[in-house]
């Protein structure tokens, strides 16, 4: 699996669902940046992008996928 | 036909389906745990994975509940004769002395089966609750916690997992209220004790939510009650916490007797339900007290009735 697109994954650290999304992306080798929301500055950005508060949020290219949804991931690398 | 056959299929791969599959290898049954049976689709290891600090299992003073399910898990891949598949049952049908377990990918067949489903949580039905779920309304405070650091949140419920959450909250938020619709909060005394001593957290009794408001995100709830001479509390989320539901449907479809809450009747000492074959061990049952250890424990017993009913079968 491989993507062009710029991943994001916006998760908390004690988030059992955020492990599982990056270690999905890990397995897969597709490279993203994680940004954790435990910080104030990080979780502004989550949530102005998202209009949300939950976690994990992956953005891939333009598409922003909200909770642990590997289907959608799929489709969107 | 189904196209792969066990002694053992375990439905739930929380603590309780891992420990029995863990104890049936032992007594050399060929297991299967179907993992995708929780409600929320929680991951292997089930709800124990949103606990962040375990301090009441044997063993472990503290662990956190992420860790504590892996090494469950470890345990029970550890013998070969585990099976452990990111699946979920769909139906279960019985033919002579079978059980032909149906998920989305196949058909399995098993001699005895184990409901270790476990629950879901109960969602809060009232104006806004959907409308804000994830904007302001969160069922997982190990989840969503961190991103209402210097906040003002509640958690509605008032159970030892409402105080845990309340607590957890602390740590992030600027003010957590509890808010309770029965006369005291009940936690285990431990737990009651952190939070009396807790400057953070502030509880509201005999009191229940009417609406939540907001604007694209929460903003605010309604009490029924005064608080401070005011109806209306500003908040910036809250975290529900009101109790469980069993996850006893398939079960309800094979005729397996249930309680008035949907909760799997088993014999306490076998975890044997009223169909023969058919075992239930951890939160899906009618057991009392349901915490880790006593599922752990449940599910080792039902594993041990499950052979002994093999067995008096051959």
């Amino acid at each position: 699996m491989a993507t062009k697109n710029k991943v994001i994954v916006y998760s908390t650290k004690t988030c059992p669902w955020c492990k599982k999304t990056k270690e999905f992306l890990k397995a897969n080798k597709i490279p993203f940046a994680d940004k954790d929301v435990g910080n104030k500055k990080n979780a502004d950005e989550m949530i102005k992008k998202s209009g949300q508060y939950g976690v994990p949020v992956t953005i891939i290219g333009k598409k922003i996928i909200v909770g642990y949804d590997i289907d959608e991931i799929k489709k969107a690398l | 036909m189904a196209n792969k056959k066990y002694d053992f299929i375990i439905l739930g791969g929380g603590g309780t389906g891992l420990a029995a599959a863990m104890y049936a290898a032992r007594l050399g049954m060929k297991t299967l745990v179907l993992g995708a049976t929780h409600g929320t689709e929680l991951p292997i290891g089930g709800v124990i994975t949103t606990t962040n600090i375990v301090e009441n299992y044997p063993g472990f003073i503290k662990i956190s509940g992420v860790e504590l399910a892996k090494k469950l898990e470890a345990h029970a891949r550890s013998y070969d004769l585990v099976e452990i598949k990111h699946e979920k049952a769909n139906d279960i049908k019985k033919s002579g002395n079978s059980f032909f377990v149906k998920t989305e990918k196949a058909e399995y067949s098993g001699k005895t089966i184990l409901f270790a489903t476990g629950t879901m949580w109960r969602k809060l039905n009232i104006p806004g609750s959907k409308e804000f779920e994830n904007k302001g309304v969160s069922y997982c405070a190990l989840c969503d916690g961190p991103l209402f650091r210097n906040k003002t949140v509640a958690v509605i419920g008032g159970s030892d997992s409402a105080a845990k959450d309340a607590l957890l909250l602390a740590e992030h938020a600027k003010k957590v209220y509890i808010i309770y619709r029965g006369e005291e909060i009940h936690p285990e005394p431990i737990n009651f004790e952190r939070i009396r001593k807790n400057k953070k957290i502030e509880v509201i009794n005999n009191t229940n939510l009417t609406e939540i408001n907001g604007d694209n995100l929460l903003r605010s709830v309604v009490l029924d009650k005064t608080h401070k001479g005011k109806n209306k509390l500003e908040l910036d989320g809250i975290f529900v916490a009101i109790g469980h539901i069993a996850l006893s449907d398939l079960a309800k479809k094979l005729s397996v007797k249930l309680d008035k809450n949907n909760e799997i009747i088993i014999n306490h000492m076998t975890s044997e339900t009223s169909v023969s074959g058919i075992f239930a061990a951890g939160d899906v049952t009618d057991k009392p007290f349901k915490q880790l250890i006593t599922g752990v424990a449940d599910g080792c017993t039902a594993a041990y009735s499950a052979y002994e009913h093999i067995n008096k079968k051959i």
